[in-house]
C-alpha cells in the first residue's frame, strides 16, 4: 500500500475554546468553591442571578462557561454545545444520553430521587397487586423505568414543580420526586416511600469530544479530579 | 363537525429526506470518490438486495441492529423480511454462500441505503447511506490496519484530512470479567457503568477488578498513553493477547501513515458486541458524529473477517463543499458546440426555443428597446441557474 499521509498532509487543529456549562441555582453556588480549587476563576457576572448574560468568559481564554437550567446542561453537553459540564445524576439517569459520558462523581448536591405517597395510604395500598399507577413526576422515565421493573405500568402526569400537590388534588397516586431533607414532602402530607437512586452531582463529558481532544479534555478531567482530592 | 387540514404534500414521515440540486449529485460523486479508492485497493463491489429474509439480516454482527429492521411478510413464502439496516451482515452471507468458493483473503465492497425503525438523538435520520469494505478470511494486525488505511485514503479523497481514528477492543472488557468469574447481575450494571464512563460506579460495582478496570478507563486517549496503560495493566493471559495484537495494528498503521491521528480506548464497546477483535471509529474533529466504525467479526460460521462502513451522509457534512458540475446554458444557434462543452465537463442546458426577447417573463416592465440577443441568451442561462452562457462561439462565465 502506497503511504498517502505524509505528516505534511495533515491540516492543523483548529483551537477553539471547550465550553463548561453549569447548572442555575442551588448547585451553582456549591459550584464556586469546586471551580475555584480547579484553578477556574469565572467572570463574577456568573454567580449574579440578575446578570442576563448566559456565556461567560474565565481567566483561561480557552474555557468559556454557560449558565443554563440543571435539565439543559445534560442536552448541551449530549450535543456537543458544551464539552464539559456538572450536572446532577437524577438529570443523567432520566435522559441517559449514550453521548455523554460522566468521569466523576464530584460529591456535591447530595440528594435522592424517591418515590412518595400520601400519608394516608402508607402501609393500605399494596403496590405488588397494582397493574398501573399514576404518577405526578417531572421525571417521566424514571417513573416508568422503576415501575415497569416491577411489573407496573406508570400512567405518568407530567410536572415541573409543585409535584407535592398532585395526590392531594386527585390527579395522581404517587408523585416520584427530587427529595433532600423531606420537609417539603411533610408539609404537603407526604410520607417518602421508597429511595429510587441516591443523587450527587456528575462531571459529564461529550463523547465525542474526549475521543477526538483527548489531551484537552484529559487535562480537564484531571484537574477537577485534583480538585476533588 | 372539526375536520384535521388536510397534510402538506410536502412533509415527509420523521427522519426521512429529499435531497435536491445540487446535493443529491454531490452525494453521488463522493460516493464514487470514496467507492474508487475501495476499488483501487482490490476491493471488488457487490450489491444485495434492499429486502432479504430476516434471518439473513440477524446473522453475526446483524443482531446489533436486530430491534431496528423494518419487517414485513412475503406473501410468496410467508416468511417475514426485514429491510436492511446494515450490509455488513448481508456482504458476509455473499461471501460464505455465492462467494464461498472464491480465494481468500476475499475483499468485497459494497455502497447502499439503509433504513432504520428509529434514529438516534444526535442524527435523526432512518435512511442512513453506507460504502464500506469487508475483508474475509485473513486474521491477522495486517488486515486490521488495512482497513484504518484505506478508510484514510478514501476519507482523504473526499478533501477530508483531519481525521482521527479510535481504535477499540470490544472483547477486552468481557475477558477481563469472565476471567474474575464477575457474576451476571453485576456485569450489567458495570458494562453500563463502563459505556458511561462512570468512574465512581465502576469502582462501586468493580469488586476485585475496580482498580484495573479505573485505570483502564482513565487511560483512554492518545494511542502511546493507552497503549503504555494496557502494558502496565494486570491482564489475564487472553487480554494480554488482545493488547499486544492491538499495539501491533497501531505499529502496522504507523508504519504506512505516521501522522495519522490514533486514539485507543480499551473499554469502549459500544454498539461492537458481536465483533471479537480491534475495532475502529472514525471520526473528524470539531464534528460530532460518527463518520464510520468497522472492526473484526466472525463471517460465517468461523471464518474471520473485518470491516469498515463509511456514512457518507456524515461525511458529507464534515467534508469541504463540493462544487457540482458548471452548468452552461446553449442556446439553440449554437447547439453544435455541446459534445465538446459536454467534454470539458460541462453540463449543457440546451435551449429548446429561442428565448422570448421581447417578452422576458419576469414581471419588469418590458425594456423601451429590444436588448440584444447575446443579452436574452444570458438572461435566460439566469433565470435557468446556470453558471456559464455559450453565445458567439464564446464561453462567458455569469459573473453576480
Amino acid at each position: 500500500m502506497t503511504a498517502f499521509f505524509a505528516t505534511e498532509a495533515l491540516e492543523a487543529e483548529v483551537l477553539q475554546p471547550l465550553v463548561l456549562a453549569l447548572p442555575k441555582g442551588r448547585i451553582l453556588k456549591e459550584c464556586g468553591k469546586l471551580l475555584a480549587r480547579a484553578g477556574i476563576v469565572p467572570a463574577a457576572a456568573l454567580h449574579d442571578e440578575d446578570s442576563r448574560l448566559l456565556r461567560f468568559p474565565t481567566d483561561d481564554p480557552m474555557l468559556d462557561v454557560v449558565r443554563v437550567r440543571p435539565f439543559d446542561v445534560a442536552t448541551f453537553v449530549a450535543f456537543g454545545a458544551a464539552q464539559i459540564g456538572i450536572c446532577g445524576g437524577d438529570v443523567l439517569m432520566e435522559f441517559d444520553y449514550p453521548e455523554i459520558y460522566a468521569p466523576l462523581d464530584l460529591g456535591i448536591g447530595g440528594c435522592r430521587v424517591s418515590v412518595a405517597e400520601p400519608r394516608g395510604t402508607v402501609g393500605i395500598d399494596d403496590p405488588s397487586r397494582w397493574s398501573r399507577v399514576r404518577v405526578a413526576t417531572k421525571y417521566p422515565n424514571i417513573a416508568r423505568r422503576h415501575y415497569a421493573a416491577r411489573g407496573i405500568h406508570a400512567d405518568v402526569v407530567h410536572l415541573n414543580g409543585a409535584m407535592e400537590l398532585a395526590p392531594g388534588l386527585g390527579i395522581a397516586q404517587v408523585i416520584v420526586d427530587l427529595v433532600a431533607t423531606g420537609s417539603t414532602l411533610a408539609a404537603n402530607g407526604l410520607v417518602e416511600s421508597e429511595v429510587i437512586a441516591p443523587v450527587t452531582s456528575r462531571l459529564i463529558v461529550n463523547r465525542t469530544a474526549l475521543k477526538t481532544q483527548p489531551e484537552a479534555m484529559g487535562a480537564w478531567i484531571a484537574r477537577f479530579r485534583k480538585a476533588l482530592a | 363537525m372539526t375536520d384535521d387540514p388536510p397534510p402538506n404534500p410536502a412533509l415527509l414521515p420523521a427522519g426521512l429526506r429529499d435531497l435536491l440540486p445540487p446535493d443529491a449529485e454531490t452525494e453521488a460523486s463522493a460516493v464514487e470518490a470514496l467507492m474508487d479508492v475501495f476499488a483501487a485497493h482490490g476491493y471488488q463491489r457487490v450489491k444485495p438486495p434492499l429486502l432479504e429474509f430476516e434471518d439473513g439480516l440477524l446473522t453475526g454482527s446483524g443482531a446489533a441492529v436486530a430491534d431496528q429492521i423494518f419487517r414485513l411478510m412475503d406473501p410468496d413464502t410467508r416468511r417475514m423480511m426485514g429491510l436492511r439496516a446494515d450490509m455488513t451482515p448481508q456482504v458476509a452471507r455473499i461471501a460464505t454462500t455465492r462467494l464461498g468458493g472464491d480465494p481468500r483473503p476475499l475483499r468485497l465492497s459494497y455502497a447502499g441505503q439503509c433504513l432504520r425503525v428509529s434514529g438516534g438523538q444526535l442524527a435523526p435520520d432512518r435512511q442512513v447511506a453506507q460504502a464500506g469494505i469487508e475483508l474475509i478470511g485473513h486474521d491477522s494486525p495486517a488486515a486490521d490496519a488495512e482497513m484504518v488505511l484505506v478508510g484514510a485514503e478514501a476519507l482523504a479523497a473526499v478533501g477530508l484530512r483531519r481525521l482521527s481514528f479510535d481504535l477499540l477492543l470490544p472483547s477486552l472488557v468481557p475477558a477481563l470479567l469472565d476471567d474474575a468469574g464477575v457474576a451476571p447481575g453485576r456485569r450489567r450494571e458495570l458494562a453500563h457503568a463502563l459505556d458511561r464512563k462512570d468512574a465512581a460506579s465502576v469502582s462501586a460495582h468493580g469488586g476485585t477488578l475496580a482498580g484495573t478496570l479505573t485505570d483502564l478507563l482513565m487511560a483512554a486517549g492518545p494511542a502511546d498513553g493507552a497503549l503504555a496503560a494496557l502494558r502496565a495493566a494486570k491482564l489475564p493471559e487472553a487480554a494480554r493477547a488482545m493488547a499486544a495484537r492491538l499495539e501491533a495494528v497501531v505499529a502496522a498503521i504507523r508504519a504506512v501513515a505516521p501522522g495519522l491521528k490514533l486514539t485507543v480506548d480499551p473499554v469502549e464497546f459500544r454498539g461492537l458486541r458481536y465483533h471479537t477483535g480491534v475495532c475502529m471509529t472514525v471520526y473528524a474533529p470539531g464534528r460530532h458524529e460518527e463518520l464510520g466504525r468497522g472492526g473484526r467479526y466472525v463471517c460465517g460460521e468461523s471464518e474471520p473477517a473485518t470491516g469498515l462502513t463509511l456514512y457518507p451522509d456524515a461525511v458529507l457534512r464534515a467534508a469541504p463543499a463540493r462544487s457540482a458540475r458548471p452548468r452552461v446554458y446553449l442556446p439553440l444557434a449554437e447547439a453544435g458546440h455541446g459534445a465538446a462543452l459536454r467534454a470539458r465537463g460541462f453540463a449543457t442546458v440546451a435551449a429548446l426555443a429561442d428565448p422570448p426577447s421581447a417578452d422576458p417573463p419576469s414581471a419588469d416592465p418590458p425594456p423601451a428597446d429590444p436588448p440584444p440577443a447575446g443579452h436574452s441568451h444570458e438572461a435566460e442561462a439566469r433565470r435557468l441557474r446556470c453558471t456559464h452562457v455559450f453565445t458567439g462561439g464564446l464561453l462567458a462565465e455569469l459573473t453576480e
